[in-house]
C-alpha cells in the first residue's frame, strides 16, 4: 500500500509535470492508435467487400492483381475457353465485365463504371445487392446507379449519362446503399463499355463454380490450361492485401515511431528530474533497510504507470481519432477505412507499457545505485 | 553486540588525506552511549562506518558474529532493517507518506502483514504522543513532532541498536528535552542507543560519553547513576 501510496502522491506533488508528461504520451499511443487503425480498417472493409462477392475465382491477365485491373487485355478467346472448361472443372457461371474510371481519384467526382453481359445485373456480381428505385437488371442502354453516385451526382430514374462522346446510358434503377463498394459504382451493359473504349477484351472474367469443388483447385486447373491468364480466389486477394496492407502498416508504426520515441523521452526525463529530486528520500530509504532492487522496483513502477495511464487515454483519443476519419471517410467514400481492433487496442498497451519500462529502465538503475552516504548527503 | 575493532577511515584531497576515524576500538553495550565532539572530530564518519552506511579503509565493525565490511550493501541494508533504528538530525521523514504509514515502512520493507504494521505503527505513535498526528503529512507536523515520529518508526521493528545523530538539532529545547528523555527511555529499557553530538549539555544525559578529536576516541566518561538497572 505504501509503495502504491508513494508512487501516486509522488506524481500527484508535481501535477503540471505529471500532466504534460501524461499527455505527450496520450498524443504518442494515439497517433499510433490512428495510423495502424488505417490497416486495420482496410482490413477490414476488404473482407466486408470480399465476403458479399458471388463468384469464387477472379479471372484476370497475367500479372495484374484485383486492385488495379487498368485497361481491358483478356481476350475474347479467354472467355470461349473458359467457357470450355464449365463441365470439366465444374464451373457453373462465366461473367466477363470491363471496368472504366472516370474523373480522376477524387471520390467526390470519380465515376466506376462496371459494365456487365447483357441480361445480368450487379446481383450477378454481389448477390446482397438490392433495388432501391427502377429495376436491378439495365437493358441494352440502360444503367444501374449505387446509392452514393446516384445522390452525389444528383442522378435520379430516367436522366440520361454519357460514357463517351458515342455512348451515353439512361438510369433505370438505383440500388439500396450497401455500406461497400458497389454503392459508388454505375452498372452499365458490356457493350456500351466496350463501344466506349473501342475494344471487344474484357479487364476481367468472374467464374462461380458448383457447390463441392474447391476454388483453389478450379483455379489452378485453369492456370494450368489457360497460361496467359491469372485467376485469383477471395483466399489469394486476401493475401494479396495482407501483404500490401502489412509493408504500408510497418511504414505508418515507422512514422508513428517518431511519436513514441519522443514520449517515451519524455518520461525518461520526468522520471530522471524526479530521481534527482529524491536523493535524499532514497537514500533514508536505503538507510532504513531498503534493497536496491526495492527502489529500482518503485521508480520504474512510477514510469510504469505513467506509461499505463497515458496508453488508455491515449487509446481512447485514437478512437475518438479514428470514428472521426472514418465519420469522414463514410462522408466521402461510404466506406469506413479506420478501425481500432482489440488487437490494435492491445499493441498499443502493450507499446505504452513498453515504453514506460524503457524510459524508467535508466533513472531506476540510476536510483539504485546512489551511495546511502552521498544520497543521504554524509560524506 | 556492536563492536568497532581498529576503525580507520580516510578521505583523500588533493596530494593528502584527512584522517575522519582514527583507529577507534571500543564496545557498544546496552544503554545510552553519546559519541561528542567538537565539527570535525569525525562523529558523522563513525556513526556512517558503524551503521554500515559506509565502509571502513582499516579495522571492522561487528555486530553480533558478523562483520558488516565484510557484506554486501543489500546485505548491510538487511542487517539494518532488522538490528538498527535510525534518528538523523533532518531528512528524517519521507515527505509523500503520512506519519502512520512513514511509521509502517520499515516494516513494509521486513514483508509484515498490513494489518499488523499499521496496528503497531498506530501503537508506537499513541505512545509518542502523536495519535491525533499520525494521518499528517510530514510538513503539516513541527520539528519535535517530526522527530518523534523518526523515534516511532526507529522503534518499529523493535531493534536492539538505536541511532541518534544530532537528533535535537533543529528543535527547540523544550521539544529536545522530550526526545532526549525518549531516548533514554529506551535505554533504560535495555536497547542500545547511541547519540552522536556536539552539544555536551544534550551528552550529559547519557551514561557513557565518547569524546571524540581528530577521529581518536580521546576519552570515555561513564556516569554511573545513569547506568541502566541490571
Amino acid at each position: 500500500m505504501e509503495v502504491l501510496a508513494l508512487v501516486y502522491r509522488n506524481l500527484r506533488a508535481r501535477p503540471v509535470r505529471s500532466i504534460l508528461t501524461l499527455l505527450g504520451i496520450v498524443v504518442s499511443t494515439a497517433s499510433m492508435v490512428l495510423f495502424l487503425s488505417f490497416g486495420e480498417g482496410l482490413r477490414k472493409a476488404l473482407g466486408a467487400e470480399l465476403s458479399r462477392v458471388g463468384p469464387a475465382i477472379l479471372v484476370l491477365p497475367e500479372g495484374v492483381d484485383a486492385f488495379s485491373p487498368g485497361y481491358p487485355e483478356l481476350r475474347p478467346e479467354v472467355l470461349k475457353r473458359l467457357e470450355a472448361l464449365r463441365t470439366p472443372l465444374g464451373i457453373t457461371q462465366v461473367i466477363p465485365y470491363v471496368v472504366l474510371t472516370r474523373g480522376g481519384f477524387d471520390p467526390q467526382t470519380a465515376f466506376i463504371f462496371q459494365g456487365l453481359p447483357q441480361g445480368l445485373g450487379p446481383q450477378s456480381i454481389n448477390p446482397s445487392l438490392e433495388a432501391k428505385q427502377g429495376v436491378l437488371v439495365p437493358g441494352a442502354r440502360g444503367a444501374i446507379l449505387g446509392e452514393r453516385v446516384a445522390l452525389r451526382s444528383g442522378l435520379g430514374l430516367g436522366r440520361t449519362l454519357r460514357i463517351s462522346p458515342t455512348v451515353s446510358v439512361k438510369v433505370e434503377g438505383i440500388l439500396k446503399g450497401s455500406g461497400g463498394l458497389s454503392d459508388n459504382v454505375i452498372y452499365v451493359p458490356l457493350e456500351a463499355l466496350q463501344a466506349a473504349l473501342d475494344t471487344q477484351n474484357y479487364t476481367a472474367i468472374a467464374v462461380s463454380i458448383a457447390p463441392g469443388h474447391k476454388a483453389e483447385e478450379v483455379a489452378k486447373a485453369i492456370t494450368a490450361r489457360i497460361p496467359q491468364v491469372s485467376p485469383q480466389t477471395s483466399g489469394d486477394v486476401l493475401k494479396f492485401a495482407e501483404r500490401a496492407v502489412r509493408i504500408s502498416d510497418l511504414v505508418r508504426f515507422g512514422i508513428s515511431l517518431v511519436a513514441l520515441i519522443v514520449g517515451g523521452l519524455l518520461v525518461a526525463n520526468t522520471v530522471m528530474m524526479s530521481v534527482y529530486e529524491r536523493i535524499r528520500e532514497f537514500g533514508l530509504m536505503r538507510a532504513l533497510g531498503a534493497k536496491r532492487r526495492f527502489i529500482f522496483g518503485l521508480v520504474l513502477l512510477e514510469s510504469l504507470l505513467l506509461g499505463v495511464a497515458g496508453g488508455v487515454l491515449g487509446l481512447l483519443l485514437g478512437e475518438v481519432a479514428s470514428a472521426g476519419v472514418n465519420w469522414y471517410t463514410v462522408g466521402e467514400v461510404g466506406l469506413a477505412l479506420s478501425s481500432v481492433t482489440f488487437r490494435l487496442a492491445a499493441f498499443a498497451l502493450l507499446v505504452a507499457v513498453i515504453l514506460g519500462l524503457l524510459a524508467g529502465f535508466f533513472p531506476a538503475r540510476t536510483a539504485s545505485r546512489l551511495r546511502v552516504i552521498e544520497a543521504l548527503g554524509r560524506v | 553486540m556492536l563492536e568497532a575493532i581498529g576503525l580507520h577511515k580516510r578521505f583523500p584531497q588533493g596530494d593528502t588525506a584527512i584522517v575522519a576515524v582514527d583507529h577507534f576500538t571500543y564496545r557498544f553495550g546496552p544503554g545510552l552511549s553519546a559519541i561528542v565532539g567538537p565539527s570535525g572530530s569525525g562523529k558523522t564518519t563513525l556513526l556512517n562506518l558503524l551503521a554500515g552506511f559506509d565502509l571502513p579503509d582499516q579495522g571492522q565493525v561487528r555486530l553480533g558474529e558478523t562483520v558488516l565490511s565484510q557484506q554486501s550493501e543489500d546485505a548491510r541494508s538487511e542487517l539494518r532493517l532488522r538490528y538498527m533504528g535510525f534518528v538523523f538530525q533532518q531528512w528524517n521523514l519521507i515527505p509523500t507518506l503520512t506519519a502512520l504509514e512513514n511509521v509502517a515502512f520499515p516494516m513494509m520493507l521486513a514483508g509484515k502483514r498490513l494489518k499488523e504494521r499499521q496496528a503497531r505503527a498506530g501503537e508506537l505513535l499513541e505512545a509518542m504522543g502523536m495519535g491525533r498526528r499520525m494521518h499528517h503529512l510530514p510538513h503539516k507536523l513541527s520539528g519535535g513532532e517530526q522527530q518523534r515520529v523518526a523515534i516511532a518508526r526507529a522503534l518499529s521493528l523493535n531493534p536492539p541498536i538505536l541511532f541518534a545523530d544530532e537528533p535535537t538539532g533543529n528543535l527547540d529545547s523544550a521539544s529536545g528535552a522530550k526526545v532526549i528523555e525518549l531516548l533514554r527511555a529506551q535505554a533504560q529499557g535495555g536497547r542500545t542507543v547511541i547519540l552522536v553530538t556536539h552539544d555536551l549539555e544534550l551528552a550529559q544525559k547519557a551514561e557513557r560519553i565518547l569524546h571524540l578529536r581528530d577521529g581518536q576516541l580521546i576519552r570515555e566518561e561513564i556516569i554511573p547513576s545513569l547506568l541502566p538497572t541490571p
